[in-house]
């Protein structure tokens, strides 16, 4: 009787104690630490089309169509299909592709998850972190490069 | 304090129609007030208080949205529910099936008829008050075991099964024990049972302690609560249901509206328990300052909240093992707890 | 600690310590048609018509008590089996045998009446691979639909045919309904895919007498997503460590990875720096804490029903570690946090803050463990239900291969981290948790304890991690971007997940993906002993001991 006693007392005690641990989102925003993978983000700037990423996806996500000349011409990234390993981040020689913080991305269906380079250049930072300072430090990242309008669909 | 005039009566006099016509449309005005009341409880209590409540218990938020302290949500859920696809499963025993959430959620509004809730709300004050209201809410395992049988399914005929066993093994214990409150009154009557606790018991530094018999017989108010928690099916006597074992038990191949009539059916069936323990052992409406009502409705949701928070932290007890504990255990109790008050009245010679 | 009677089989060893291969050829005899050097163990080439001469022989002459894994594999010109054994007393004692069968006829005699765990690894590989097995209780397929064609891992499976199965050619579910006849006392009831308590997509096909389990038969299979043909196209040095995170996602992502890591880094000989095994040690505990807390969790969801206040405090707890699991590897589940060779990243900056976070989660341990005692383990009830409910005998979990705290749980003191050290896991202080009672309740008191044991782990990693010089925090081994193992190199390699042992079977083909990725999932065994845990108790009993197994369907189905 009195280990029952003292499991019905100890939830009494969470009920009284008023407190919670769960959080209204989205008003209150998760914290997500600065490692954090989330969606990618690519500046044609800096990619030298080298198909390392596209080489290393494991299930492939990154779709790339270049001319014989070796020129880029279409960078595809299916977020949706995507399984968030950064890899591609991690063999990119230039860091033309990025995984920022951000996990917030809806679609009405599964093709609106597929990011051509503009969608993927127009992937906000995620409160202006840089993704590389805390995963790979000597490695600088590009926020503030090329900003532009923030369009998810 | 509950007045002697019954409800329909009072209703009557109000209308001033008399002859036989005066009386139906006053009993039918009075039942549906009775009804209208306990269903509201009940709104509040399924898709709202209950959530709220569990969500206390396990540190979360709950319901907010909707309204203030989401309390819009009330509506929200029930459009939801009732407009959800009445799905009947092939095979299904049909009218059982229909009828069976009707019986459970009749049985439990129809006891409501005898208890007394302050302030001249009482439709009925018959002198077997207290069989009528343990006969009519059994009737309510007979709603659970159609409901289970008709489903054409093997986890609902466990339910329904378990029910019944349940039922029966409680229900013993439980008439037993409210005999011994009998033992005190001397009569059957819920207007009576009430009265006989306005009594004083003691008077301790000023404060008048009134005879409940949840004071006067402390051992028969335990015995009564545990075997309650099993007549109304809740942790840690929540077999019929059981999710993690049997799915949803009787209720598993039920959707939309007769959901709702089950799901009702047992949150009233909640408060009725509340009500009886309410009537035969905390003095039914009464209390300081505040009206009959308030104080009546107050025990009963104390009661209610003692239900969910047996959910929140008693594990349940395994079928075979509540059947032990409700034929060695609580049958003996309450018969020895029987047996004893009698003793002692006759001793005493009160 | 055990209680059962021991019997003291050692096998045959050399000065060294290591298994004397010529004493095991000796004692087989003339089964043996080759030898083969495999790098965790000596392999024994043995002919098709002798498997259960030769397993029995191990078993009861040379104390090889532990069939570990079975793996099929289709070659140019035969198949073959090989199974992984192993001696409980000592896993690091390993031998192998291969029984290779012509691809014109590929059977070979069933293992399954020497070690009772062959029957599922057997049907796994009939199901795959396309082995048959002579003399095997019930030879079906086990991960995929009985009308499935062909057989995925073998080499000439065309997999642009597309399965076309009609509604009438499937298995009618209810088929069964009536077994034992018409006028038999007995219901047949299927339990999941869809129930609430299977934990994932299990189904239990049970057989009920009233209430009382007369049969189960677990269905497995639901969740299979051909991970070991997914690992098979992927390239050892990148493409196929974020898959690990996707077995059993509890989340033990950390120590999946290192089962992987640590087959492939035998394989491709590479040595981790010592200050990446601490990382690695560290957080492959903490995905221990995470697994056992979710495990506990959801014991006390099974037991008290769906409201239980446990289930939230479990998740909540659980949390926190997700919340520093997230810190380091930058994902709260699928880490993708190893590399062959060490591990990503180091430890997040600032430092000093990331181990104040880590010490006041271990810090606020105890008196988290406390409440659980008091709402769980101390409540009568509770007890009632599980003391002496899903009783396994040491001997019966033996003989399925049951490993981690299941095994624990029945009094068996195996545990990889210590009896087959890797890591480092054998310069820390820290006990191995057994309790003798072998139900419910002993398997979870078990889970609960090694979260203890796992923080003090941590809590070690943590000062050693603090106190590394600057200059020599090597997070990873130099090793080039393309890894192409010898052809012919064949390794397997296990160690202790959050469920028991969790190995990874790894032939090399010389190309730079892997020739056969076998894994070998601790749940898949355990779970194939839940017949002997629950025929004859009642259907909460068995969803209890479900529970208690902690199966994640990821794992078993893979």
């Amino acid at each position: 009787m009195i280990g029952l006693l003292k499991g019905m007392a100890t939830t009494m005690k969470h009920a009284l104690d008023g407190e919670t641990f769960t959080v209204e989102y989205p008003e209150e925003a998760p914290e997500v630490s600065p490692r954090f993978r989330g969606v990618h983000k690519f500046s044609q700037e800096r990619c030298i089309w080298c198909r390392q990423c596209e080489n290393v996806c494991p299930n492939d996500t990154i779709q790339i169509v270049t001319d014989k000349q070796r020129n880029g011409e279409q960078y595809n990234l299916h977020v949706g299909q995507c399984i968030y390993c950064r890899l591609c981040e991690e063999v990119c020689p230039v860091d033309a592709i990025l995984l920022t913080e951000n996990f917030e991305f809806t679609g009405d269906t599964k093709h609106d998850l597929v990011f051509n380079k503009e969608q993927l250049k127009n992937v906000p930072w995620y409160n202006d972190l840089d993704p590389l300072a805390s995963r790979e430090p000597d490695r600088g990242s590009w926020v503030g490069e090329g900003e532009g309008e923030v369009d998810y669909q | 304090m509950a007045t002697a005039t019954p409800l329909p009566d009072t209703i009557q006099d109000i209308l001033g129609i008399g002859g036989f016509a005066g009386e139906l449309l006053s009993m039918l005005l009075g039942a549906a007030l009775v009804g209208t009341i306990m269903l509201t409880m009940t709104a509040f209590a399924g898709p709202w208080a209950k959530r709220k409540i569990t969500a206390a218990f396990t540190d979360r938020i709950s319901v907010n949205r909707i309204g203030p302290m989401g309390l819009g949500t009330i509506i929200v859920d029930a459009v939801r529910l009732l407009s959800k696809e009445l799905i009947i499963p092939e095979g299904a025993d049909r009218p059982a099936y229909d009828i069976a959430p009707v019986v459970l959620a009749g049985s439990a509004l129809l006891a409501f008829a005898v208890i007394p809730m302050g302030n001249g709300i009482h439709l009925a004050d018959p002198e077997t008050g207290l069989v009528f209201v343990f006969a009519i809410a059994s009737i309510a395992s007979l709603g659970l075991l159609m409901g289970g049988y008709a489903s054409n399914n093997k986890y609902s005929l466990l339910g329904g099964l378990r029910a019944v066993a349940q039922n029966i093994a409680y229900e013993i214990p439980l008439v037993v024990t409210a005999a011994s409150v009998v033992l005190f009154t001397g009569s059957l009557q819920m207007s009576e049972i009430v009265a006989a606790q306005t009594v004083e018991l003691v008077t301790i530094a000023g404060i008048r302690i009134p005879a409940w018999f949840a004071f006067v017989n402390p051992f028969a108010f335990v015995l009564f609560m545990i075997a309650n928690l099993a007549e109304v099916g809740r942790n840690p006597f929540d077999t019929p249901e059981a999710p993690t074992e049997i799915v949803g038990g009787y209720q598993t191949e039920y959707s939309s509206v007769y959901f709702v009539l089950f799901y009702l059916g047992e949150f009233v069936h909640i408060f009725l328990g509340g009500a009886i323990i309410a009537t035969l052992f905390l003095g039914g409406p009464a209390g300081p300052f505040l009206p009959g009502f308030v104080w009546f409705t107050i025990k009963i949701w104390a009661v209610f909240l003692f239900t969910q928070w047996c959910r929140s932290a008693v594990p349940r007890v395994r079928i075979d093992q509540i059947i032990e504990i409700g034929w060695k255990g609580l049958l003996v109790l309450s018969f020895a707890n029987l047996l004893l008050t009698a003793v002692i009245l006759g001793v005493l010679g009160l | 600690m055990s209680t059962y009677e021991e019997r003291n089989v050692e096998p045959p060893t050399t000065e060294s310590g290591d298994v004397d291969g010529d004493a095991i050829e000796a004692l087989l005899g003339d089964h043996v048609l080759d030898r083969e050097e495999h790098l965790n163990a000596d392999a024994y080439v043995v002919r098709a018509d002798a498997v259960q001469d030769v397993l029995q022989t191990l078993k009861d002459d040379a104390g090889f008590d532990h069939l570990s894994c079975v793996t099929a594999e289709e070659h140019e010109d035969r198949f073959e089996s090989i199974y992984h054994l192993k001696q409980y007393d000592d896993p690091t004692n390993e031998v192998s045998i291969v029984v290779p069968t012509s691809r014109e006829e590929p059977v070979s005699e069933s293992a399954a009446p020497v070690f009772r765990t062959a029957d599922w690894h057997e049907r796994e590989a009939y199901d795959l691979v396309g082995v048959q097995y002579d003399d095997h209780p019930n030879l079906e397929r086990i991960l995929l639909p009985d009308t499935w064609q062909g057989h995925p891992l073998g080499l000439d499976y065309n997999q642009d045919k597309p399965q076309i199965v009609t509604f009438e050619e499937n298995k009618n579910p209810l088929e069964d309904h009536a077994r034992g006849g018409e006028d038999s006392d007995t219901m047949f009831l299927n339990i999941g895919p869809h129930h609430p308590a299977t934990h994932g997509v299990l189904h239990v096909e049970t057989v009920l007498d009233g209430e009382q389990v007369a049969d189960v038969n677990p269905d497995i299979g639901y969740l299979h997503r051909c991970e070991e043909q997914m690992a098979q196209k992927g390239t050892y040095r990148y493409q196929i460590m974020p898959y690990p995170d996707r077995w059993d996602y509890g989340p033990g992502g950390i120590i999946n990875e290192w089962a992987y890591a640590r087959a492939a880094e035998d394989l491709a000989d590479i040595e981790v720096p010592e200050y990446a095994q601490v990382i690695r040690t560290m957080g492959s505990e903490m995905c221990r804490i995470a697994c056992h807390l979710l495990a506990t969790a959801t014991f006390a969801l099974d037991l008290y029903g769906d409201f239980t206040a446990i289930f939230m405090y479990g998740m909540r707890d659980r949390e926190i570690v997700q919340n520093l699991l997230e810190d380091l590897t930058g994902q709260r589940m699928m880490f993708n946090y190893l590399r062959l060779g060490g591990v990503v990243w180091d430890i997040p900056e600032p430092r000093d803050e990331y181990f104040e976070n880590v010490r006041d989660f271990l810090d606020d341990l105890p008196a988290k463990l406390d409440e659980y005692h008091d709402l769980i383990t101390e409540n009568e009830i509770f007890q009632s239900r599980c003391v002496d409910t899903g009783y396994l005998d040491p001997e019966v979990a033996k003989n399925y291969g049951v490993t981690g705290p299941v095994a624990r749980g029945s009094g068996i003191d195996y545990d990889l981290r210590r009896d087959d050290s890797y890591g480092y896991y054998d310069e820390l202080e820290w006990d191995v948790v057994t309790e003798d009672g072998g139900d419910n309740f002993a398997r979870l008191l078990v889970r609960m304890r090694e979260i203890e044991q796992s923080a003090r782990i941590i809590e070690q990693c943590v000062d050693l991690l603090e106190d590394w010089p600057e200059d020599e925090r090597n997070i990873q081994a130099n090793v080039p971007r393309t890894l192409k193992p010898e052809a012919g190199k064949e390794t397997y390699r296990a160690v202790e997940g959050a469920k028991g042992e969790l190995g990874i079977y790894i032939r090399a083909d010389g190309t730079e993906k892997p020739g056969r990725f076998k894994i070998r999932s601790p749940a898949f065994s355990n779970l194939s002993a839940l017949k002997e845990m629950s025929t004859g108790e009642y259907i909460p009993d068995l969803v209890a001991t479900l529970g208690s197994l902690d199966v994640i369907l990821g794992e078993v189905d893979r």
